[in-house]
């Protein structure tokens, strides 16, 4: 109980309410269909339906060359002023420009087998 | 919140029942057929439907009646221009010949799938097993 | 597969529907070359992209604000 002391008032119950600090951050979206986001958030819900702002999308293709056979990841990258994101597709949210972390892809490669 | 109210019922298809319609399933099946009834779920009832099969510029259509389509396979359904319908640079062909085709790309699709699937989630990217890219 | 068009309007479950509709890389889905109007499930959607001068962002961070405060008072209405 003791460890959860520092939450107590500052409405912090549930993971949603972590996205709520994030609000007017720019944050990091992972989604499905190899996907991800980077924006500005300024509304989400209970579903983690999102609105973001100002958005860089990464899009991560393979590419097959038709004579040798080989295959190449390819990463696409798109921008938008506004986009509203539904929260389906979501996988996880952090903070990304939390510390100036490096806007690399974040390789979430534990999650994959869960 | 009643301004709202009144602009949320509008997405209804009411409008669109007895006009022909094509329907686009999640399957990536188009089918197309006259919307007899609906309700909240886009459940459908289509009479006189068609599926439509499309392989580059050509496409094949196969009868086949009325379908009661569960809607959570629904992926659009748009009203047909009955203008546009007749000077579409499509050329209608033998079903048989479009199936011969679509099923060659099918099987080349999943293999490539597979392989996608597989460079993609060494990069911890998840995969739905269920998740054949885009069907639609 | 993105479609562009007006919005015409959206329910409870994000259903869309669209008017003058054109599809980005149209070659790729001939049979929406005849297509004039949609509605779209909104369990199919992935992203809708919006007019950024459309949208003020300073009422839908109010919102979120006040949606996760009041649970009970949540829901889309």
């Amino acid at each position: 109980m003791d460890d959860h002391a520092p939450l107590e008032g500052s409405g912090i119950e549930e993971p949603l309410d972590l996205v709520r600090l994030s609000l007017d951050e720019r944050i990091y979206v992972k989604l499905r269909g190899d996907r991800e986001l980077r924006g500005k958030l300024h509304a989400y819900d209970g579903h983690l339906n999102m609105v973001l702002g100002d958005v860089e999308e990464t899009i991560t293709v393979v590419d097959v060359n038709e004579e040798t056979s080989e295959e190449v990841i390819r990463i696409v990258k798109r921008n938008c002023e506004m986009l509203f994101v539904r929260g389906d597709g979501v996988i996880l949210s952090q903070e990304s420009e939390w510390k100036n972390a490096p806007r690399q892809r974040i390789n979430h490669s534990c999650i994959k087998n869960i | 919140m009643d301004g709202f109210q009144i602009f949320t019922t509008s997405t209804s298809l009411v409008e669109s029942v007895d006009k022909k319609l094509l329907v686009v399933l999640r399957d990536g099946r188009k089918l197309i057929g006259i919307l007899r009834s609906f309700d909240q779920f886009a459940n459908l009832v289509l009479q006189d439907t068609i599926e439509r099969i499309y392989v580059g510029d050509t496409y094949g259509d196969i009868p086949r009646g009325i379908f009661i389509i569960r809607g959570e396979n629904v992926v659009l359904l748009g009203e047909i221009d009955e203008d546009k319908e007749d000077e579409l640079p499509l050329r209608k062909v033998p079903v048989d010949e479009v199936l011969q085709i679509q099923r060659a790309e099918m099987e080349a699709k999943i293999k490539r799938e597979r392989e996608r699937h597989r460079l993609l989630s060494e990069q911890g990217f998840s995969v739905d097993a269920v998740e054949f890219g885009e069907l639609y | 597969m993105a479609i562009t068009g007006v919005l015409v309007s959206v329910d409870q479950f994000l259903n869309i529907k669209l008017d003058n509709i054109k599809v980005v890389d149209e070659e790729r889905y001939p049979h929406m070359l005849a297509v004039k109007n949609c509605f779209i499930r909104g369990s199919v959607v992935r992203y809708v992209q919006l007019p950024a001068q459309s949208v003020d962002t300073a009422l839908l961070q109010d919102a979120a604000r006040r949606e996760r405060q009041q649970p009970a008072a949540s829901g889309r209405r």
